[in-house]
């Protein structure tokens, strides 16, 4: 077991590089690269990471693809923490998941695209802060209260969509880790009553109203029942109501307006689930152990993590992101497989799997369409859609599907052909600044190469001898000449080419 | 019990490059294709998945109310005017279908239905139903409704209601593709989706399901400028993902399968596209002239099926998935015109152009193909402002032209004393109940038994698990996958 005193192995530091940013960029500050951080304890390590102040960036343009293309081209290029901030804001954008498309059919191309951005602003100036206060802010926020129909839930026509997802999706989820529910559909209903009356003004932006002639009130529906949540006996929550509560929680002990809707989050985050553990705690740590460690956490390291970071009252980022980076399971599938019995390695997102390869090999796209200079020149955006993501325009309000959806044949051709564009860039991709092209022995050269990408733990020997196989024709070539252009743009190209479709780099 | 991927591969010999490099995996074998012949043989089936829950009460409305009160409880829930909803008597008079089957209503199906078949000639989903090729399944869903996208979704994939199958993360299709008796191997392909994601109702691990976006551009992407390069770099490729297959690590195993079966289909299905372009100008043109997604996904679907009658090597998928996205109406629903009809219009013409392709395509072959579409719940009986929120059961459709087309089921209860205090209508198993719903295992079972020629003893348990031991009122205890005409009494699949 190790702690925050543990020293980082190289395959570690390669791992937390990779993780917590995309890929192991060859352009990086100093402090930041594998060489300097191997030796580092996982503790200083993480407050490395963590130490930094939030870029006021925001991906806005009068044309959506632009609007997309601006972010990309701003991920790439970010340093140190803030390949960290961007894979932060891209979970939120995940998690609280609005899209670009369905606000443009009720907006319009150029409200839509400034309530994204507004929206994007706001996850990245919070991506380290406080958890309770984003649920508050995406409770308010003009992109979700569009997307999820707040703005038209009244007191005579109530809508349920955000009462829904607020719960199912933003903080507790659907049923807790032993697979209980952790709501009643009358707390949908009760829930949604506290969010009527709530209005945006989009050319503002970020302005936000209530209607007190909209909102739903006891003396005037007294057929809806008393407002409260968590009311009904759980039928495995051993005498407990839902949430773990002994009674019906109210959530207008301040009265029957705009402070209703604050009043059901500070509830939201006081429930338990039927282990008599923090519901949200566990769903938000769960979720952000799959996505930055591995896809299979157990609740034992749920749990350990919550406690280590204090975060059930505090809900604070920063303690919670450095209890992950000081745990083991952050390094679990760093070292040569077979891991721990239930640890099941992650598949990279698309935009992770694209950029990070772009930062490993130092390769910039060309022009504000990001075109990747060979191959079929594709443009970086239409090969990431192809993989199954456009970034502003998750499919729906549950976000992406991770894991097993991105390995489908359509979602993997997509990444042979990028990695097939990338290595095909000819005088742009340019391996022999990237190894020493006087190696000769395939073995070395394969070894260079998996070294440089930093996946050499991930091959097989088998699967080494098959890239060396390759190398020398089965044989017919014992030794390369990389310094021979020839040589090079087949053997040397075509081995990257390899390295990066196979399973090692596609897995993380 | 399916084997697995690995152990098959283990059996069969074939973690060796050699073996894989061959993309013909069992076919070859002819012991395999009469096994498969006696299977679903030369037939095919297409799942259309509406995606966010499809209002039933706007899909399938009753125009009077006869020998109950359906058409004044319906007018009773949905509004007229500014946000109204409410489909009117003269709106769904070109619709028409058969009547319930219990209380005798006349039902009509959304006017969108008829399908504006832009530049096509074709029509829609309506003209169908007037050949006779449409089964319209009131009423369908399982007991305990859940009210989530998430969950009831996993719930009809999985076929899994009360999730105490054992069945895992699989799909209903997946279980019956990976089943000892249908004799596929874990190389074949037996399965497209048309989606840059495998659909979880296909999920299992016996065979290898493919999902394609577009044929056009699924050539395995090598580098243009070394192709004297390709043979080995073809064989390296094959090599690391078989040896990934042979993995104890999950996911590495699935990647490394996944990798193969999509370099395989990449020597075979990319030139479906060319030769139906140059085949078929002038379906090709029907599909482009209706411009939707919907249509692309199906004309894809199309030149898979080209390529496999008209006898191209290594084409073995019988089993397709495509989908429609949008049906999440909490507002801006519309009635007679608007979002909602747009979706409806959508299906029904190019589900027409569709069948219409395939009859043209080789006479009888549309007979030879069933489509089957679901949701994974309706929507709320009474409208919010202008929308619904979740509801319960749906209508489900059976399309094909051994489909013994009409009404059947009956349409849910929607009398407000009878359902809930959302209010939603409530799922019954009660014989003595007029209203009953259809569970939709008996949909599926009809279809495995009946299209797919799997012996009911397989299919359950199998495929599908009864609720033993529960209320037989509340719960699916006894099955029926036997669906036959509530007029004709003929099989809902004729032979």
């Amino acid at each position: 077991m190790g702690d925050q005193n543990t020293p980082l192995t190289e395959d570690d530091a390669r791992q937390l590089v990779r993780r917590l940013g995309f890929g192991i960029p060859v352009k990086e500050s100093k402090k930041f690269r594998v060489s300097e951080l191997v030796g580092l304890t996982r503790g200083a390590a993480a407050d490395l990471f963590l130490t930094f102040k939030p870029k006021g960036f925001k991906p806005k343009s009068s044309d959506i693809e632009k609007a997309i293309n601006k972010w990309y081209k701003y991920i790439l290029k970010r340093k140190k923490s803030l390949a960290l901030q961007e894979k932060l804001v891209i979970f939120y954008h995940d998690h609280f998941a609005t899209n670009f498309s369905t606000l443009d059919v009720q907006e319009g191309e150029k409200d839509a695209i400034a309530m994204m951005a507004e929206q994007n602003k706001m996850f990245r100036k919070n991506c380290i802060g406080n958890f309770k206060t984003i649920v508050k802010l995406v409770n308010v926020n003009p992109a979700m209260m569009n997307f999820l129909d707040t703005v038209v839930n009244t007191k005579d026509e109530p809508n349920e969509n955000y009462g829904r997802e607020v719960q199912e999706l933003f903080t507790l989820g659907a049923t807790d880790l032993n697979g209980e529910p952790n709501y009643t559909e009358d707390d949908i209903g009760q829930v949604s009553r506290a969010f009527t009356g709530w209005h945006h003004d989009i050319k503002i932006g970020t302005h936000h109203l209530h209607e007190e002639d909209e909102h739903d009130t006891t003396a005037e529906f007294p057929g809806r029942g008393p407002k409260v949540i968590f009311g009904t006996a759980h039928p495995v929550g051993g005498g407990h109501n839902y949430g773990g509560f002994a009674s019906p929680q109210s959530f207008i002990t301040g009265g029957e307006a705009e402070n209703e809707i604050d009043e059901v989050t500070e509830i939201l985050f006081q429930h338990l689930d039927t282990d008599g553990e923090n519901t949200v705690a566990r769903h938000l740590t769960f979720k952000l152990l799959e996505y930055f460690c591995h896809a299979s956490p157990s609740k034992a390291t749920v749990d350990a993590i919550v406690t280590d970071a204090g975060f059930v009252g505090s809900w604070e980022m920063v303690p919670l992101l450095r209890s992950i980076i000081v745990h083991d399971v952050m390094y679990e599938t760093a070292v040569p497989a077979p891991f721990g019995a239930l640890t099941k390695k992650s598949v990279r997102w698309p935009v992770d799997y694209t950029i990070g390869t772009l930062r490993s090999v130092a390769l910039k796209p060309k022009g504000g369409e990001l075109q990747i200079p060979g191959g079929d020149f594709n443009n970086l955006g239409e090969l990431v859609a192809e993989m199954g993501q456009v970034l502003l325009e998750p499919p729906s309000v549950f976000g992406w599907n991770w894991e097993e959806s991105w390995v489908s044949s359509a979602g993997l051709l997509a990444r042979y052909e990028f990695v097939r564009d990338v290595v095909a860039s000819r005088g742009k991709f340019k391996p022999e600044k990237l190894i020493d092209t006087d190696l000769t022995d395939p073995g070395d050269i394969v070894d260079a190469v998996t070294d440089q990408l930093g996946v050499t733990s991930q091959f097989t020997a088998t699967q080494r001898t098959t890239l060396i196989d390759y190398l020398t024709d089965e044989g017919t070539n014992p030794t390369l000449d990389l310094n021979d252009f020839d040589t090079r743009n087949r053997k040397l190209h075509g081995l990257y080419g390899l390295v990066l479709q196979s399973v090692a780099t596609v897995l993380h | 019990m399916a084997i697995t991927r690995r152990q098959f591969l283990k059996r069969s010999g074939l973690v060796t490059a050699g073996g894989l490099a061959g993309s013909t995996g069992m076919f070859g074998n002819p012991l395999v294709k009469t096994a498969m012949a006696e299977t679903i043989g030369d037939r095919y089936f297409v799942i259309l998945y509406l995606d966010g829950g499809n209002d039933g009460l706007n899909t399938v409305t009753p125009v009077d109310n006869q020998g109950g009160t359906l058409r004044t409880n319906y007018e009773g829930w949905r509004n007229t005017g500014s946000g109204g909803i409410r489909l009117s008597p003269g709106e769904l008079a070109a619709t028409g279908i058969d009547p319930d089957p219990n209380t005798g209503a006349n039902l009509a199906l959304h006017p969108g239905f008829i399908g504006s078949g832009i530049g096509t000639g074709e029509g829609g989903l309506k003209a169908l139903y007037d050949l006779g090729k449409v089964a319209v399944i009131q009423g369908c869903g399982y007991p305990n409704q859940d009210l989530s996208h998430a969950t009831s979704g996993r719930i009809w994939e999985s076929a899994d209601p009360l999730g105490s199958s054992g069945y895992g993360n699989t799909g209903w299709v997946g279980r019956y593709l990976a089943d000892p008796s249908t004799m596929y191997g874990a190389l074949d392909i037996p399965a497209i989706n048309i989606n840059s994601s495998i659909a979880p109702e296909y999920v299992q691990n016996g065979t290898s399901v493919v999902a394609i976006n577009r044929l056009r551009n699924f050539g395995f992407p090598f580098d243009p400028d070394y192709e004297d390069d390709d043979a080995a770099k073809e064989m390296a490729f094959l090599e690391l993902h078989a040896e990934s297959l042979a993995s104890s690590q999950p996911t590495v195993e699935l990647t490394g399968g996944a990798g193969t079966a999509t370099f395989n289909a990449s020597q075979s299905y990319p030139a479906l596209h060319t030769m139906y372009e140059a085949d078929r100008p002038v379906f090709n043109q029907k599909y482009t002239a209706l411009d939707t997604s919907t249509a692309r996904d199906l004309r894809e679907v199309a030149k898979i099926i080209y390529g496999s009658v008209t006898g191209e090597p290594n084409i073995d998928a019988r089993h397709f998935w495509v989908d429609n996205g949008g049906y999440d109406t909490h507002g801006d629903q519309g009635g007679a015109v608007g979002r909602h009809r747009d979706l409806h219009d959508e299906v029904a013409s190019a589900v027409k152009v569709f069948y219409d392709d395939l009859a043209d395509m080789d006479p009888g072959l549309e007979d030879k193909v069933t489509i089957l579409i679901w949701s994974e719940f309706s929507r709320r009986i009474q409208q919010n402002s202008n929308g619904t929120d979740h509801g319960s059961q749906g209508p489900m459709f059976l399309i094909g032209g051994k489909v013994n087309g009409g009404v059947y089921g009956n349409h849910p209860n929607i009398d407000p004393n009878a359902v809930d205090s959302r209010p939603n209508t409530i799922y019954s198993q009660d014989v003595a109940d007029d209203f009953r719903s259809t569970d939709f295992r008996d949909v599926y079972g009809t279809v495995l038994k009946h299209w797919f020629n799997m012996p009911h003893g397989t299919i359950l348990p199998n495929v599908l698990t009864l609720d033993a031991g529960m209320d037989p009122t509340l719960y699916w205890t006894v099955e029926n996958f036997d669906l036959t005409h509530p007029v004709n009494a003929n099989p809902l699949f004729l032979p």
